[in-house]
């Protein structure tokens, strides 16, 4: 029995198209209410289109985190790791591209008392460049980890483990200052991006909509990927990996495949999100991002693309709009919504409408010793 | 209204909603009241910074409170918007936005830490908004958009130096230099070996470790800064710039393994009152800090700024000491009153009049200096005190300067 | 002028060996309240002479004074000096009761001046104190302030000394200001004196002399005592490498110890484990509180008190958690992983609304407080030690506790085979709850042991989660021996490269050897045979 307990986590069509119909929805209704109609009855202001886009991101996170925890069964708690790494790489862009063509000098050179920036900031200025690094690097982080991990087997809790003990390597080395990413101050300062003005209202705009239809696009293309083939053995591997093995698959490169993709993803989110926040510093990599990221997906519900997404949208707005009003309640709010569904809807909340697939609960023991089953793939 | 929305929402939580009944900031609309002018508090309550922060948002609403007690600015009740970013540096950022935006605040007060000044930077400068920020820090920096209320290490680190290497000051001649990885520490750092080099002192007079923030066990550090004071070539000292709680970590330490104050000196560049709040400081007597206030300064006018504390916090059930001041606190303070005279002389609350107006301003800080602002850049001009730490957790003055020192926002010992 | 010349002139007086019978008190007393430096320092250096001129009434005076000087306890007047003393003002002339007339003021203590304060303090309670202990240990704290003390002064001390260890140590100090005598017999002698005390401020003061030494028979002394104390610090140091990376073995084993229960036995990661170890921290202030109240007698012992309610209380949180949250999540590991998370998050904001998010206060008594030297300039400080103990002893209860105990069976039984122990009888819901309960008081006591140590606040508990994990992964799931050296190793590791690479570099590279150690190794180093 592999990490996933609960039955019956299918893609809903429906919902999985009503949430694609409502993010086509918002990426065609953001440019025109939060650009010529921005100042109409029903516009959108340039700080909650800015918060769009960032919800956008952060549900495009959660969809790689879905991929790989909901479709193969395999929890991590270090996606946080390459939602920075696309981050930095795109930060390190704007800078490099600033100082470049704008002469603006990074706080980072001033801080260090470089007179011109490291080797490896070499050609960074480029956008397709540094588009590349952004798919490549991260993809390339996960493969190298991803081969080592999946082929002894560490799985369950030891990988969510280990992962966040990467991340958390990652946030040490980053806040140290002659790691020459800004360290604790991490960068700020960004004053275009691509050519455009960060802070006008159409660039504004325009990331949350890029961010909306990227995040769209993805959403789409890893749905039909799911109900693929591939999408299939995924699940399989989740449900019963040894059982698969012993049915003949190689089950390391489908893992190692998705576990990669998933990276990706990842780290695009991460490029969508600095552009829009303005900072990226090793906060986001600390234990508790990641550990957000695995809230989300697990109260929209695993294994379902549109729970994903659902779940980052209405905690991320949730968070947004308590922690401005009401700061003292969010953690409890949080708190309390995480135990209430982890503890009554076990799908998340898809549960709430689906039809109780699921038999009525195992015998305690019988649930027990599936635990410690669990714990056993370890070894 | 707003406690509404508050109960909705929580109510729509706990059902577990779906996303259609969940309000959203952007979506909440509220009378704006004729008579109320709104200022933000970007002060994290929670997460690792709320000890030392928190307290500053109770600080803004008491000195809101005190103008509005003598009639309120240009006619309007001063109103405190509070947020909490909860020591989260991004999350800075999106509140800056939102209380300029969404709550359209005629100014900010807010910020500890560097970065999350750096990260609300850019939201004030896009939005030509006005930062005020209390914290001593690294200089280097001068944005029209922020008023820096505390000193660069200009006018407060280097004073404090020279005083602890006059012979008065014990002659120091040896420096070991410990802080918090980051740019606070390292710039200081940066310029007091400019400086020193500037004075004949070489590079074997001083060393210099970094932690990273949060660090607690400071066993091997301690043991090797015994064994540079053991070293010949004079009196050493320790600046000390780490921050937060691995202050009192350090100083656990520190006397543990038996170091007295008058042996090694411990210059603790970012040590408050209130980082001792958990221990027995009786064997820390005669440690050193600088800030540009300390609760023991003279004067009627820091007598008033205490009592009203006092009552503030009895009154309004905060959940800090009511007699416990730090230098931050009299800044968020200042700041609150600075921009209250300087939208009265404009005449208005529109950030460049507020910003011109503000240059030759002057106010009685409970420090008992007469701090001013200059019309060249939005620095602060204030004293400096160098404090030598007493049994009851509190900093008594050992020195202070004779005037307010020109702040010098770019320091000339940097590239040294 | 004319004061200047008479306080040059009186300072001169009392420089002068045997020329002072009886201090000037008014003078002095009004050189220390002059706010001119030099003059304080002189009046104070003079008063570390009192006992030597001026017998045993002389030198209790001068210690008043300067103690009141040091306490900033003395008051200057307009009408003369006053200390501050527990029943009120006395005079400082007379130390008889007094009442002044007008404002006082207090002189400023700045660093130099405490530090010659703090030295004639010790100097005079050489001649007034009448307790072995409080003389031995001026004299201790003489011998590491020898710049502050003369010749002369110390033959008087020597003179009144009954106790031959005092005087020992007097004699020693004595001997080691010989090392600027021209005879150099006696600059061999100072050598011996002050290489038997082999730190590294004594090789300091040995190496300068021996770079204006000329005589070869003192050069090989010196030389021949540098060796020494160099072998002796090299000692010391090596302890002290060890001791420091004991002690954080100890802190890792005490956050883990609960955690390989709760993980090794049900497979459930509790992630509020860190805030269990603030829950046991919390409850251990509250005893000491609570002590403080009802029996103050005893407050030095409250840790010891404490035990049981540190572990109590975190036990029961535990048992709350697990009866109701965790309970429902057995089949479902993963999950408990978010529920615990929920709880931390919990846990930690209401402790913050409902206590604040000071540190608080904890009385040090004198078990945790300090430390003592053993070799070289390696001292062992006593809060670290108290952590060991509190360590070795919680790990050996629960190595007794699951070896000879029916629960501890029980809970053997179920990590092994969890189907075939509720086969057997065991009441497997019954044991995964007390087991929960047990993991959680261990973390309990965590808390207390590491309230001498570090800050107890909300967030005191979220640093420790990342290290504890991969102390019970690399350990082996389930193995207590294997935590045990987990901990040990990654303590020593870390310490070892901590002066080389600094502490992030230290902690970055530990954390990277573990996770690579466990790609080759998943189940850790000490595996249980067979899959369960």
């Amino acid at each position: 029995m592999a990490a996933n307990d609960a039955v019956g986590r299918v893609e809903r069509p429906g919902l999985f198209r009503a949430v694609a119909a409502a993010m086509a929805a918002i990426a065609v209704a953001l440019p025109i209410l939060g650009g010529p109609m921005a100042d109409g009855p029903a516009g959108i202001s340039p700080y909650f289109a800015n918060i769009i886009g960032q919800i956008a991101t952060f549900a495009l996170l959660a969809i790689a985190v879905d991929l790989i925890w909901g479709y193969a069964g395999i929890l991590s708690l270090g996606h946080g790791l390459f939602f920075a790494f696309g981050g930095y790489l795109v930060a390190m862009h704007m800078l490099k591209a600033g100082y470049v063509y704008d002469g603006v000098t990074p706080d980072v050179m001033t801080f260090m008392g470089w007179t011109e920036l490291p080797v490896h900031w070499f050609g960074l200025e480029f956008f397709p460049y540094a588009l590349i690094l952004i798919f490549a690097l991260p993809g390339l982080l996960a493969f190298a980890y991803g081969y080592f991990s999946f082929r002894s087997r560490v799985a369950g809790v030891y990988f969510a483990i280990i992962t966040q003990a990467l991340t958390y390597v990652a946030m040490l080395l980053m806040f140290r200052n002659d790691t020459g990413f800004g360290g604790n101050n991490g960068m700020t300062g960004f004053t275009k991006v691509l050519g455009f003005d960060v802070g006008a209202d159409s660039t504004i705009v325009g990331l949350a909509t890029a961010s909306v239809v990227i995040t769209l696009g993805i959403y789409l293309g890893c749905g039909r990927l799911m109900r693929s083939p591939f999408g299939r053995i995924l699940i399989a591997i989740r449900d019963e990996e040894d059982r698969l093995r012993f049915l003949g698959y190689d089950t390391l490169w489908p893992k190692l495949a998705v576990w990669t993709l998933s990276a990706m993803i990842a780290a695009i989110a991460g490029a969508l999100y600095v552009p829009q926040v303005g900072i990226i510093n090793p906060k986001l990599l600390s234990p508790e991002l990641s550990i957000e990221i695995a809230v989300w997906v697990a109260l929209g519900g695993r294994g379902a693309l549109a729970g994903a997404v659902i779940g980052a949208v209405l905690i991320s707005a949730l968070k947004f709009w308590l922690t401005g009003f009401a700061p003292d309640l969010w953690p409890f709010i949080l708190a309390g919504v995480v135990l209430l569904i982890v503890i009554t809807l076990p799908n998340g909340l898809l549960d709430l409408r689906l039809p109780r697939l699921r038999a009525a609960p195992a015998p305690a023991g019988g649930a027990a010793s599936g635990a410690a089953a669990e714990v056993g793939q370890g070894g | 209204m707003h406690r509404r929305s508050v109960i909705k929402g929580l109510g729509a939580a706990a059902l577990g909603a779906t996303a259609s009944s969940l309000p959203l900031p952007g979506l909440i609309r509220r009378a704006h009241a004729a008579d109320t002018v709104k200022i933000g508090c970007l002060f994290s309550s929670s997460g690792t910074m709320a000890n030392i922060e928190g307290r500053l948002n109770y600080v803004a609403r008491m000195a809101a409170e005190e103008i509005n007690a003598a009639g309120g600015v240009l006619g309007k009740t001063v109103e405190v918007v509070v947020t909490d970013p909860g020591s989260d540096w991004p999350l800075y950022a999106q509140l800056g936005r939102q209380l300029i935006s969404q709550e359209e605040v005629a100014s900010i007060f807010g910020c500890w830490t560097s970065v999350s000044r750096k990260s609300v930077l850019p939201v004030v400068e896009q939005s030509d908004a006005l930062l005020y920020y209390p914290l001593h820090f690294e200089g280097e920096e001068n944005s029209k958009n922020v008023v820096y209320l505390n000193s660069p290490p200009s006018s407060s680190v280097l004073p404090a130096v020279d005083y602890l290497m006059s012979e008065e000051g014990g002659s120091a001649k040896r420096f070991f230099m410990l802080g918090s990885d980051y740019v606070w520490p390292r710039t200081i750092n940066q310029q007091l070996k400019g400086y020193w080099g500037e004075k004949g002192i070489g590079a074997d007079a001083w060393r210099e470790e970094y932690v990273p923030v949060g660090h607690s066990n400071f066993q091997t550090l301690v043991n090797e800064i015994r064994a540079f004071a053991d070293q010949p070539g004079g009196q050493p000292i320790v600046v000390l710039t780490v921050v937060g709680n691995s202050i009192p970590d350090f100083f656990r330490e520190f006397v543990n393994q038996g170091i007295a104050a008058f042996d090694v000196p411990v210059l603790g560049l970012d040590a408050v009152e209130a980082d001792f709040e958990g221990l027995d400081t009786s064997e820390l007597v005669g440690h050193l800090n600088c800030w540009a206030y300390l609760q023991n300064a003279a004067g009627s006018r820091n007598e008033e700024f205490l009592a009203n504390w006092a009552s503030y916090v009895g009154a309004n059930d905060v959940p800090f000491r009511p007699d416990v001041a730090i230098d931050p606190m009299v800044s968020t303070y200042d700041g609150v009153h600075l921009w209250a005279m300087a939208a009265e002389k404009a005449g208005s609350f529109d950030v460049p009049a507020v910003r011109e107006a503000s240059a030759g301003l002057t106010f009685a800080c409970p420090s008992g200096y007469e701090i001013s602002m200059t019309a060249e850049n939005n620095y602060v001009k204030r004293g400096v005190f160098i404090g030598s730490l007493n049994e009851t957790q509190g900093y008594d003055i050992l020195w202070q300067s004779e005037d307010t020192p020109t702040p010098v926002p770019f320091s000339p010992y940097m590239n040294t | 002028m004319a004061r200047r010349l008479a306080l040059l002139i009186s300072l001169i007086c009392l420089a002068l060996p045997g020329g002072a019978a009886a201090l000037d008190r008014v003078a002095i007393l009004a050189e220390i309240c002059s706010e001119d430096f030099r003059a304080q320092q002189s009046a104070l250096e003079s008063l570390a002479g009192a006992g030597a001129d001026n017998g045993r009434e002389g030198a209790v005076w001068a210690r008043a004074v300067v103690e009141g000087f040091e306490g900033r306890d003395l008051r200057c007047g307009a009408d003369g000096a006053y200390i501050e003393g527990p029943e009120g003002l006395v005079s400082a002339e007379t130390l008889a009761r007094a009442a002044p007339e007008g404002d006082l003021s207090a002189p400023s203590v700045n660093l130099r001046l405490r530090a010659t304060a703090a030295s004639a303090g010790f100097v005079l309670a050489l001649f007034t104190e009448d307790s072995i202990e409080a003389r031995l240990r001026a004299a201790g704290r003489l011998d590491r302030r020898r710049e502050a003390v003369s010749a002369p002064v110390l033959a008087a001390a020597l003179e009144i000394e009954r106790d031959p260890a005092i005087a020992a140590v007097i004699v020693e100090i004595r001997t080691s200001l010989l090392l600027g005598d021209p005879d150099p017999a006696r600059r061999i002698e100072a050598i011996g004196a002050i290489a038997t005390d082999a730190t590294l401020r004594n090789r300091t003061t040995i190496a300068e002399a021996l770079e204006n030494e000329s005589d070869p028979s003192v050069r090989a002394a010196a030389e021949a005592a540098l060796a020494e104390i160099d072998r002796t610090l090299a000692i010391g140091k090596a302890l002290a490498t060890l001791y420091s990376g004991v002690s954080y073995a100890s802190v890792l084993l005490l956050a883990a110890l609960g955690l390989a229960i709760i993980f090794g036995l049900m497979g459930v990661i509790n992630l509020a484990q860190g805030e269990l170890i603030m829950v046991g921290a919390y409850a251990t202030y509250f005893t000491q509180e609570l002590i403080r109240i009802v029996l103050p007698g005893a407050l030095d012992w409250y840790l010891f008190l404490a035990i049981p309610v540190s572990f109590g209380a975190a036990a029961l949180v535990g048992i709350v958690i697990e009866a109701t949250v965790i309970r429902r999540l057995y089949a479902r590991p993963l999950m408990t992983l978010l529920a615990t998370w929920a709880i931390s998050l919990l846990l930690i904001n209401a402790v913050r609304v409902g206590i604040g998010t000071q540190n608080l206060e904890f009385h040090q008594p004198a078990y945790v407080s300090g430390g003592f030297p053993v070799i070289g300039d390696f001292i062992m400080t006593s809060n670290r030690l108290f952590a060991i103990a509190i360590a070795i002893a919680a790990f050996f209860a629960v190595l007794a506790l699951i070896r000879f105990t029916t629960l501890g069976i029980n809970m053997r039984a179920v990590t092994q085979n969890r189907a075939m122990a509720g086969a057997a009888g065991i009441d497997t819901r019954r044991t995964d709850r007390l087991a929960f309960g047990l993991g959680s008081g261990l973390a309990g006591l965590a808390g207390l042991a590491l309230s001498p140590l570090y800050n107890v606040n909300p967030t005191m508990g979220t640093g420790f989660i990342v290290d504890s994990f991969m102390v019970v992964v690399l350990g082996g799931v389930g193995s207590l021996a294997g935590a045990v050296v987990a901990a040990f190793g990654i303590g020593q590791i870390n310490v070892a490269i901590e002066p080389v690479y600094g502490a992030v570099a230290a902690k970055v590279i530990v954390l990277l050897l573990v996770i690579l150690f466990i790609q080759r190794r998943p189940e850790g180093l000490f595996a249980p045979k067979g899959r369960r």
